[in-house]
């Protein structure tokens, strides 16, 4: 059997997904063994001008020529998987919808602002349709492994639409909040194994909001706490603002 | 960690191998299975089995074939958006090889409804368990009464099983009727619910039992229409859906109140669940 | 009945020698007030006097995550039943805990039964810890009478000042006893001290929610369309966690795990919890417990109601681990009070 062409692509974004795919070690030999990678900036320098049975996407949509391009090679891919949470959620990234566009390219570019023309920062299935989503800053390997091991079997692979906490408690990590800090795991979608707080760190969100969170339930747990709601929205916001663009699209129709 | 092999844990799978295959509609397809070395499945009509696909899950589904018919037995499977079990099944073709466990639960006591007139209503997807039933009472059509069926679907082109109800149309010894949520410019046949064929039916109550088979906001208008047709409680039954992911009635899935729809169902009389909030 | 006593200097080389030959697992403080059962090599690292641990020794009997089948499809449909098993000696389980077991051992040894738990089951050596005060607030244990101990271990350790009294119940801890060579025999004074200590336990332990235990099932089923569970509902972040730190729950998800090559894989078990929301999804897409509040009030009725109904037994061992871990505060006594104080 012919081995599938898989290609590796980056938009704006700092390359960590690339790097955890680099590392996954023995576990990239066997994925190596069943794919042909084609094209991989941080790993390999040939290019491929034929069409990909999967495109690998990291990095969120930020401007025209990043719109032409994802669409370019949304139409030359047969699946296309987004990894990372500025793929897939818009990441940090997302940001910059914060300000106006202008002050946003006077102030990084300066006097060359005009040649440089920037667009709201948006996840890639904004822009294109998304077969697969591999979330997470960076993504959690194993799940990039199960992804990619369902995109080459053509079975659909569901996100987790459970809470962290349904992993964390699993995994038998002390809460957050009984520890006093503040931890998105409540409201952000599971799928990671709660790979953070393993390691001693709080849930950031990285991997967006579940599509049905009880914020009146959320409210009430911040307030047990002494958490104000702001806090965790402006927490919430570091990785989740494209999702307003959603909101905006729907308050339109 | 010491891994120790078993042969009785209740997950072992039968492979079988798909000897037909038949498109029904655009979402439906039917299989037929064989299992190897000449098994049998041996199941009551209305149990079911969880089907199996190595690398990509288990499902339960309903034998859709009677038991009469020995050597293999068959399945009807509707694929869903975005379901992994289904769409991976329809991918299968002949010579493909499944799993299988079960038969599991208890199906519809078709011993126990000799002598009595049978009143059969299925709804959409509700034909593929029934049909087990049908199929086994034609086959022993001696041993019952009055037979008849009621069925209803969305529209003709969603119609399950349609040569096979060109047959039971025609038989004498079945008393047939059909409707359809919405007609078709060629549809000849009722428009309207399911619930509109009942009072056509001449019920004599107390020698009759009803089964009901269908999607679940089906049950709740058929079973009143039966009720007030002066059909005892204990003399209706119904197959519940529910997702049984283990079969063995562990794993919670499938739970109504205390009941395990696996294993103390899917086939239940009227008056065990109709206390059961939710069941129906 | 023989019963031995270790005097408390000798915990140290109890667990010692019981860890050259097995994995000896005891609660470990973690931190925060939380403990774990963890694996331990000597006494200075176990938490005599602890707080239910976070997640219930049930860990050890059916793990987070266990391997059912092996499959192989290159040649055919080859598969694997398989078990993963060690032995194990679980010190210092609490009463209520040593009850949560037993309910599980009811349900895997109901027909059809499970092998995978069972052949665990027998692996593990079980030594309780008896309770002499309350643990905390949110425990509910002399409610449902497990603050006393009912068998469920190899041996129970009961702590008496500066010994343990070692109530010897099966043949398997009597082993451990002469293998040890630590203990010494029971005398009439140790077992006067012992009834003392069970005489002061029942001014101590009373039942925490006014109701005859018995009239809860019909409580329950009174109180099936109370608003309660609405209310309830609206406060639930559907976690998971209430049933993930239960003693007594046993839902479970099953799903394949191919290898990279695609042909080989296993299928495993994984924790599930009634509490997510497509716990009870069928495939056409509907839910049968859609609202949080129902599928809150299907938990209480595991607990409180159904399993009484079905095996006459019930499901909630009073641990209080879901009330304690519950971050929307949902607190099971509570809601027993509130069923309660509805009246009619």
């Amino acid at each position: 059997m012919k081995k599938p062409k898989v290609a590796f692509f980056d938009f704006a974004c700092c390359e960590g997904c690339q790097l955890q795919v680099a590392n996954l070690g023995e576990d990239l030999l066997d994925i190596l063994d069943t794919i042909d990678v084609v094209e991989f900036r941080e790993v390999m320098t040939e290019k491929w001008d034929q069409g990909y049975d999967v495109a690998v996407i990291e990095g969120s949509i930020t401007n025209e020529h990043a719109i032409e391009k994802i669409k370019r090679i949304r139409e030359r891919s047969k699946i296309l998987i987004a990894y990372g949470s500025c793929a897939t959620i818009g990441g940090v990234n997302g940001m910059k919808n914060d300000f106006e566009l202008n002050e946003i390219e006077a102030h990084v570019y300066q006097e060359n602002a005009k040649h440089f023309k920037t667009v709201p920062t948006m996840a890639v299935s904004q822009v294109v349709k998304v077969d697969y989503f591999v979330n997470g800053c960076p993504i959690y390997p194993p799940e990039f492994i199960t992804v990619l091991k369902c995109a080459l079997a053509g079975l659909p692979y569901h996100v987790p639409d459970n809470v962290v906490c349904v992993e964390c408690k699993i995994n038998e990590n002390i809460c957050m909040y009984d520890k006093g800090v503040t931890c998105l795991g409540p409201v952000t979608k599971a799928g990671c194994n709660s790979w953070c707080i393993n390691n001693g760190n709080v849930c950031y969100g990285c991997r967006g909001m579940v599509s049905n969170p009880n914020e009146n339930s959320a409210k009430d747990v911040l307030s047990k706490y002494n958490i104000s709601l702001d806090l965790i929205k402006n927490k919430m916001n570091m990785y989740n603002k494209c999702r307003e663009l959603n909101k905006n699209e729907k308050d339109k129709s | 960690m010491e891994k120790i092999h078993i042969n009785n844990s209740g997950y072992e799978i039968v492979p079988a191998k798909i000897v037909s295959t038949r498109k029904m509609t655009e979402q439906e397809k039917i299989f037929e299975l064989k299992l190897v070395h000449g098994l049998s499945l041996d199941h009551e009509p209305g149990q079911f089995v969880e089907v199996s696909i190595l690398g990509v899950g288990e499902a339960p589904i309903s034998v859709c074939s009677s038991p009469t018919k020995r050597d293999s037995f068959e399945i009807c499977v509707r694929a869903v958006k975005d379901g992994r079990f289904s769409n991976a099944m329809h991918n299968l073709d002949i010579g493909d090889e499944v799993g299988i466990r079960g038969p599991f639960g208890v199906g519809f006591p078709a011993a126990k409804l000799e002598g009595y007139d049978i009143i059969m209503v299925a709804g959409g997807l509700g034909i593929a368990p029934l049909r087990s039933l049908i199929n086994y009472i034609i086959d022993n059509r001696r041993e019952y009464g009055k037979v008849s069926l009621l069925l209803g679907c969305k529209d003709p082109q969603s119609m399950l099983f349609a040569d096979e109800i060109d047959l039971w149309q025609k038989r004498v010894d079945i008393n047939f009727s059909c409707t359809v949520d919405r007609g078709a410019p060629d549809w000849k046949g009722n428009v309207g619910l399911i619930t509109s064929l009942i009072p056509n039916v001449n019920i004599d109550p107390e020698r009759t039992y009803a089964v009901v088979v269908g999607p679940p906001v089906m049950y709740k208008f058929v079973i009143k229409e039966l009720l007030s047709k002066g059909i005892p409680e204990h003399q209706i039954l119904v197959s519940l859906e529910r997702h049984m992911k283990c079969g063995l009635g562990k794993c919670g899935h499938c739970q109504i109140h205390n009941i395990y729809c696996c294993q103390d169902g899917p086939v239940f009389s009227y008056n065990n669940i109709k206390e059961l909030k939710g069941a129906i | 009945m023989k019963n031995a006593i270790l005097k408390k200097e000798k915990l140290d080389d109890f667990i010692k020698i019981m860890s050259k030959d097995e994995k000896v697992i005891a609660p470990v403080l973690k931190g925060n007030q939380s403990y774990t059962f963890t694996e331990v090599k000597s006494a200075d690292e176990i938490s005599l006097k602890y707080l239910p641990t976070i997640l219930p020794p049930k860990k050890y009997f059916m793990p987070q995550h266990e391997t059912l089948i092996e499959y192989d499809k290159r040649n055919g449909q080859k598969v694997h039943c398989v078990v993963e098993v060690e032995d194990l000696v679980i010190f210092g389980v609490h009463t209520c805990d040593l009850a949560g077991i037993q309910c599980l051992n009811m349900i895997f040894a109901d027909r059809p039964k499970d092998m995978n738990y069972l052949i665990r089951k027998n692996r593990i050596t079980l030594i309780g810890l008896e309770c002499n005060s309350y643990c905390d607030e949110f425990a509910s244990c002399a409610l449902m009478g497990n603050h006393i101990p009912k068998g469920g271990y190899d041996l129970l350790f009961t702590d008496l000042g500066n010994y343990f009294f070692v109530e010897i119940n099966t043949r398997k801890g009597e082993e451990l006893i002469e293998k040890t060579n630590l203990f010494e025999n029971a005398d009439s004074n140790h077992q006067e001290e012992l009834n003392k200590l069970r005489k002061l336990k029942e001014s101590i332990f009373k039942p925490e929610v006014d109701i005859d235990k018995n009239e809860i099932p019909s409580l329950f089923k009174k109180k099936f369309e109370s608003k309660i569970w609405e209310d309830i509902g609206e406060r639930c972040l559907s976690c998971g966690n209430c049933t993930n730190v239960c003693p007594t729950c046993y839902c479970f998800d099953v799903l394949d795990i191919p290898d990279l090559n695609l042909k080989t894989g296993k299928r495993v078990r994984v924790w599930d919890s009634c509490q997510n929301e497509p716990f009870a999804k069928i495939s056409g897409g509907e839910s049968f417990r859609e609202k949080r509040g129902d599928r809150k009030r299907h938990r209480f009725n595991r607990k409180f109601r159904y399993p009484v109904e079905r095996y006459g037994k019930f499901f909630c061992t009073g641990c209080g681990r879901c009330s304690r871990t519950c971050m929307a505060k949902i607190d099971l006594k509570e809601t027993i009070r509130d069923l309660i104080k509805e009246g009619n």
